[in-house]
């Protein structure tokens, strides 16, 4: 007789989280914080990463190392309160806060995650006009993919097309040594910080902190762990899990910013998205490392596709008090088709409506979520410090310590990026 | 007599309070529930005035609606609230988790509907619906006025306070006898999903409530890690007598997950000969027969009347979960045959079980894998396989439940004890 516990195999889970199940059970091969940081490098950051290589070069790689730490120390404390307590981030704040609160932070969320999901479409569509197919064709068959991965899908599916997106992560890695970059050079910026203070250079330092921690993933992050039913003794395991997570994610993102900094900055050619990035590397680092960074665009905007719309519709469900699931009828989960649904629709329509600003929709999504973060933030703070919810698990002093500098340098990051673009216009 | 009809507390929260002069006394932050007949009633209001507590008993209030509320009292003479073991309404039962019974499923507090009752404000409803919600952001009339205008209604959606068993161990001060019986009533199956929908705490109190019988039918039907949980966080007594409610090979499956000391400890305390069924269980891989197999079963020798039959089996299946066949053995081991239930009904009285047998009824080995199982069950159409080992001892029976739940179980169970 021993004791082998196998998370997130739970036999008869009610029926109404299946759906959710299944992305669960796919975290119990991987693991949550894997997951999540996949899904955090998505079309828009990725855009964000490529933007800031060309403009900066690699003046700006230093903010990923404070990025990390802050990300493990933000991840670490939904973890943490998601194995201590047995709820979602969204049920506690809505237990501890109250209604008005929760629904505006839902409501924030929710044209946040509405704006992530057209990044997540947009940067599907062209990195597949990229290889010549209309976006026409791209976005339905994306959206319809998306819709029925979730509703019909099965468990082996996922398991299949999360180990192939896994792999496809490693394209930037490649490419970035196809670019050929100096990596002594690399390293020295990557710990030798620079500060300027202009403001494209603030901007795309809140766009870029912005982008690695955003206030879903904490939501994403404590519910998995939390349906995953992960236990005290077992804590160890999803630390491990979190910490390896942000480091990839990081790392990721440095590999991202490498390539565009090592090509398209000393050539001086400036893009605002990922797919311009991708078409300028080829006559600079070879047709096969541009077709590799199509590809990785290509698969982080249907991997998030898929993830985020569900998990967004899922959190908010929670809060709310409403039933969710997606093998359930629209009659008994109207609140949850009707948001799931929403997402997917209206994401793949803004995409596709012929002129629509996209730039500017999904700046106004980044800056809700910047806004957002630091009252997350606070409230998860003030959460994981209540001796009584957490009891014993309460963070230590030093954690504490950073958990609150990444709050304030969030905050006068925002303010600033504010100021800067008053005093410009 | 300060509450007539009712009202919902969203709609007096944080409200001002004037005191018998007709000045603000502060503001209204909460109330504090206790037991009352047939239903909780108010005892206390809190008033919150430059950042303190004050408490007015609910005698001293004088109105008490949507409009206006006032105390009987000057503000100065308040006396200052510090208790913290009280239930208090806005802190400990809005927005929080509930179980509507009447539903069986669990659902959110939005705002609770107070109603005034022989001179007392009661707690008569709790708002689960979008009108709830609504009222909490304060656009419920707005919105409902638009809505009317394109031809649609706000639906309402209360429980009443009888249909509803609190999560919350606080709540156990108030709670009435009717829910408790209303939550053993819910089929285990029901009660299964609400303790796998709430957080583990709030599922080990509400497991913790139940009685032995339905406890054990509950056990069975949550999943394996969440019935460790619970049988883990009972003591060992009732953990024990619980675990002798069950059928053996589910028993065997809860301490299967459970470390080995606790699992012993449990195991020393269930009755001997339950514990030893359980004990042979255990030795045996999951997934296999001997994991699957109960070793509850009725079996008597095949010089036995049918008449006999009937009558001993009206006693002996009792404490079996589901009896398809009867067994017949010699020298009360060696499987000689089996006579379905339908048979031994058909047969006359007097006639020995022996002769309506069939005499070779298909066995397996307690090694079998499960999928093997399932194919020669779905092959002959059988219900029930009797487990034997070399020398044609039964040892035991896979039931057609024992293989289904398998297959429905995405591969759950199977993996779980491992080696």
């Amino acid at each position: 007789m021993t004791f082998e516990p196998t998370p997130g195999q739970d036999t008869p889970k009610p029926r109404a989280r299946r759906a959710w199940r299944r992305l669960v059970l796919l975290g119990a091969i991987i693991g949550p914080g894997l997951i999540t940081a996949n899904i955090d490098n998505d079309a828009g950051g990725i855009a964000t990463y490529s933007i800031a290589g060309a403009q900066f070069g690699y003046a700006l790689l230093w903010t990923l190392v404070p990025a990390t730490v802050a990300l493990i120390v933000v991840q670490e404390m939904a973890a943490r309160m998601g194995v201590a307590t047995g709820k979602g981030l969204a049920e506690l704040i809505r237990e501890r806060f109250g209604v008005v609160v929760t629904f505006w932070l839902m409501v924030g969320l929710f044209l946040t995650d509405m704006g992530n999901t057209t990044a997540e479409f947009a940067g599907w569509a062209a990195s597949l006009e990229l290889f010549g197919v209309s976006k026409y064709v791209s976005v339905p068959v994306a959206a319809m993919f998306v819709w029925v991965l979730v509703v019909k899908g099965t468990y082996r599916m996922f398991e299949r097309v999360f180990l192939m997106i896994c792999v496809v992560y490693f394209t930037y890695a490649i490419a970035a040594f196809m670019a050929k970059p100096d990596w002594v050079d690399v390293a020295r910026q990557t710990v030798l910080p620079s500060f300027r203070f202009d403001s494209s250079y603030l901007s795309m330092t809140i766009g870029l902190v912005g982008t690695t921690i955003a206030p879903w993933m904490q939501f994403y992050l404590q519910a998995a762990i939390v349906e995953k039913g992960v236990t005290r003794e077992q804590y160890w395991g999803s630390r491990i899990d979190v910490i390896a997570g942000s480091f990839m994610t990081d790392i990721v993102a440095l590999f991202i910013m490498v390539v565009c900094g090592a090509t398209l900055f000393p050539a001086g050619i400036r893009v605002d998205s990922a797919e311009q990035a991708a078409m300028a590397l080829a006559p600079l680092a070879g047709e096969h490392a541009s077709i590799l960074f199509a590809i990785g665009l290509a698969n982080a905007s249907l991997f998030s596709a898929c993830i985020l719309p569900l998990a967004t519709a899922f959190y908010i469900c929670e809060a709310m008090g409403w039933e969710a699931g997606v093998d359930k009828t629209w009659r008994q989960t109207p609140e949850f088709m009707s948001l799931y649904t929403a997402f997917i629709v209206i994401g793949a329509l803004i995409v596709m409506i012929p002129r629509m600003p996209l730039i500017p929709i999904m700046w106004v999504s980044q800056v809700i979520n910047g806004v957002m973060l630091p009252f997350v933030l606070i409230f998860m703070l003030v959460l994981i410090n209540d001796h009584e919810l957490m009891r014993g698990w309460t963070n230590s002093r030093a954690q504490n310590w950073v958990a609150w500098a990444t709050t304030v340098v969030m905050m006068a990051l925002t303010l600033g990026l504010c100021v800067t673009a008053i005093r410009g216009s | 007599m300060s509450l007539f009809g009712h009202v919902f507390f969203s709609e007096v929260l944080k409200h001002s309070v004037f005191d018998a002069k007709g000045e603000v006394a502060g503001r209204f932050a909460d109330v504090v529930v206790i037991r009352g007949e047939p239903l909780p009633k108010i005892s206390f209001i809190l008033i919150k005035r430059h950042g303190q507590l004050y408490q007015a008993p609910w005698d001293d209030v004088s109105i008490f609606s949507r409009r206006i509320l006032s105390i009987q009292r000057a503000a100065d003479s308040l006396e200052p609230y510090d208790r913290d073991d009280d239930l208090l309404l806005a802190r400990d039962i809005l927005d929080k988790q509930i179980v509507d019974v009447n539903g069986a499923k669990v659902v959110r507090v939005n705002d609770v509907r107070l109603e005034g009752h022989n001179g007392h404000a009661i707690l008569s409803a709790v708002d689960v619906g979008i009108r709830g919600l609504l009222r909490r952001l304060g656009i419920e009339r707005r919105t409902e006025r638009v809505l009317t205008f394109f031809k649609f209604s706000l639906p309402w959606n209360l429980i009443t306070w009888n249909y509803i068993q609190p999560l919350n161990p606080k709540l156990k001060t108030i709670t009435l006898t009717i829910p408790r019986q209303m939550v053993a009533a819910l089929h285990p199956a029901d009660l299964a999903e609400i303790i796998n929908q709430v957080s583990r705490e709030e599922g080990a109190t509400l497991f913790t409530d139940l009685d032995t019988k339905t406890a054990a039918e509950t056990l069975s039907e949550v999943g394996p890690q969440r019935q460790a949980e619970l049988i883990g966080g009972l003591d060992v007594e009732r953990a024990a007598d619980i675990i002798e409610e069950m059928p053996p090979d589910e028993a065997s499956d809860v301490l299967g997950d459970l470390p080995t000391e606790t699992a012993k400890d449990i195991l020393e305390r269930v009755e001997e000969d339950e514990a030893k069924d359980i004990q042979e269980l255990l030795a045996y891989d999951e997934d296999t027969a001997g994991g699957l197999m109960t070793t509850a079963f009725i079996h008597y020798g095949p010089q036995t009347t049918v008449g006999e039959a009937i009558e001993r089996f009206r006693t002996d299946a009792v404490a079996v979960e589901s009896v398809y066949q009867i067994y017949l053995t010699r020298d009360d081991q060696e499987l000689v045959g089996a006579v379905s239930l339908k048979e031994l009904l058909l047969a006359q009285l007097s006639t020995t079980l022996g002769s309506i047998a069939d005499l070779k009824p298909r066995t397996t080995s307690p090694e079998t894998k499960q999928k093997a199982i399932a194919k020669l069950m779905a092959k002959y159409d059988l219900v029930a396989l009797p487990i034997v080992d070399a020398a044609r001892h039964l040892l035991g029976v896979v039931t057609i439940d024992d293989v289904i739940t398998q297959f429905s179980a995405s591969s759950g169970r199977r993996k779980r004890r491992g080696t």
